[in-house]
């Protein structure tokens, strides 16, 4: 699989990962990462990842929805009319989001209010839909779950990595303490701001295919 | 025919069944998200009328804080939040009222902080709103809010009104708005002058 397929691959030929849960888990964190390979959602991991806590909270939400989302989709797969299985597959999700929104809001007000839109987002993200037309609907239940889980963590490792990066040189802190003290360290303001994010995600993905996916398929 | 039956029927119910859940849920977390809310109306009074707060209070020293040194009364069907200072009786103190109303996608919520002469802006919050992230959603930083600081509730001829300008603000009531979010700034500048012509008329009345 060469990298410039991999995106539209990583959605048609996910059927024939074949009962294998190992396998699809690890295809979903690391060699099919839906950032790094598929480069699905990044709209969301550019947007909430200026800080490591809002990119943790969303990385975390959104394995809680990306599983039950496989898992209902899954088990409902024989029954929804094939005319009508996108906006049945987009009402699931909803629910789930909607869930994980009201939770949020009652438990973790501080996140939820820095999220802002984008735990809502999550219905249009292009990774939740790709993962449950692309896999859920063919695969059983169990499978579909451990898929769902393994893109869901393989997109949080992301956004916690690039919120990492831009929280460190964009004010020198992580999760809110000083790591880096200003008389040693001017913050870049610019890793904070849309530009950082696009430059530090793009050299990832670079660095990412030359080293890991690159040696992948030198492999085969 | 009967395929189109089948369908209908797999949307209706499968549609009810997951209308349930968000409301059982959201059912279920209404008390907790009602008194986050609460706290956060209450640290943006706070924050208007420049009582320093925390800001890792947690809701309850925020609600002491507030019972503290806000004295909250009614009039005219609005809420009024004079700040009090008993240990510095020089400061000048301030007079916040909520505003409210619909934005392009959502309601927006915030206050409006005078002095007692209600004439100046002291401070200005939009702790709720739904707007465009990065265009409209501006609204809600610091540094469009800070613009308020100062200004004036009418223009030099003593007319009560705000404007949010595309550029080149100059009056003493005029602030420059937003590039990319005209729909929003004018719908900010409608709910402003809604809540500003009601004081205005107010003050008039008593004199």
């Amino acid at each position: 699989m060469t990298t410039e397929t991999a995106a539209t691959a990583g959605l048609t030929h996910c059927g024939a990962c074949g009962g294998k849960g190992v396998k699809t888990f690890k295809d979903g964190v690391l060699t099919n990462n839906p950032i790094f390979a598929q480069v699905l959602g990044i709209c969301s991991a550019l947007a909430v990842t200026s800080k490591l806590e809002t990119s943790l909270v969303m990385g975390i939400g959104y394995v809680f929805v990306l599983s039950l989302s496989a898992l209902v989709v899954s088990l409902l797969r024989k029954t929804i009319p094939h005319r009508i299985r996108i906006i049945t597959q987009v009402l699931v999700v909803c629910v789930f989001v909607i869930v994980l929104d009201q939770l949020l809001k009652a438990f973790y007000f501080e996140a939820s209010r820095q999220l802002g839109p984008y735990v809502g987002l999550i219905i249009t993200n292009t990774l939740t839909l790709g993962r449950t037309e692309g896999f859920s609907i063919q695969n059983k239940p169990l499978l579909s779950l451990v898929d769902g889980a393994g893109n869901g963590l393989g997109y949080a490792a992301v956004l916690a990595v690039i919120g990492t990066i831009r929280e460190l040189l964009g004010s020198g802190k992580l999760l809110g303490h000083v790591v880096l003290s200003p008389h040693i360290y001017t913050p870049n303001q610019l890793m904070i701001l849309a530009p950082g994010a696009f430059f530090g995600l793009g050299i990832l993905i670079a660095l990412l295919n030359i080293t890991v996916l690159k040696s992948k398929d030198a492999k085969k | 025919m009967k395929r189109n039956a089948y369908t209908i029927l797999y949307a209706f119910i499968l549609g009810g069944i997951c209308s349930l859940v968000p409301t059982a849920v959201g059912e279920l977390t209404a008390p907790y998200r009602e008194a986050n809310a609460k706290a956060e109306e209450i640290r943006n009074i706070l924050r208007v009328l420049e009582i320093p707060v925390s800001q890792n209070a947690t809701s309850r020293q925020l609600v002491a804080q507030f019972e503290k040194s806000v004295r909250v009364s009614s009039k005219e069907g609005r809420t009024l939040y004079r700040s009090v200072d008993r240990l510095d009786s020089t400061r000048v103190g301030a007079v916040a009222l909520a505003f409210s109303g619909p934005g392009i996608w959502g309601l927006i919520k915030g206050f409006l902080a005078l002095d007692t002469g209600m004439t100046t802006i002291k401070r200005i919050s939009f702790y709720q709103n739904e707007e465009t992230p990065g265009l409209g959603g501006e609204i809600g930083t610091e540094w469009f809010q800070n613009k308020f600081i100062g200004k004036e509730i009418r223009d030099a001829s003593g007319a009560a009104g705000f404007k949010i300008r595309r550029s080149g603000a100059q009056g003493p009531n005029e602030i420059d708005g937003i590039s990319g979010a005209t729909l929003t700034c004018g719908k900010v500048q409608t709910i402003l002058n809604t809540l500003i012509l009601h004081i205005d008329k107010e003050k008039r009345h008593d004199n």
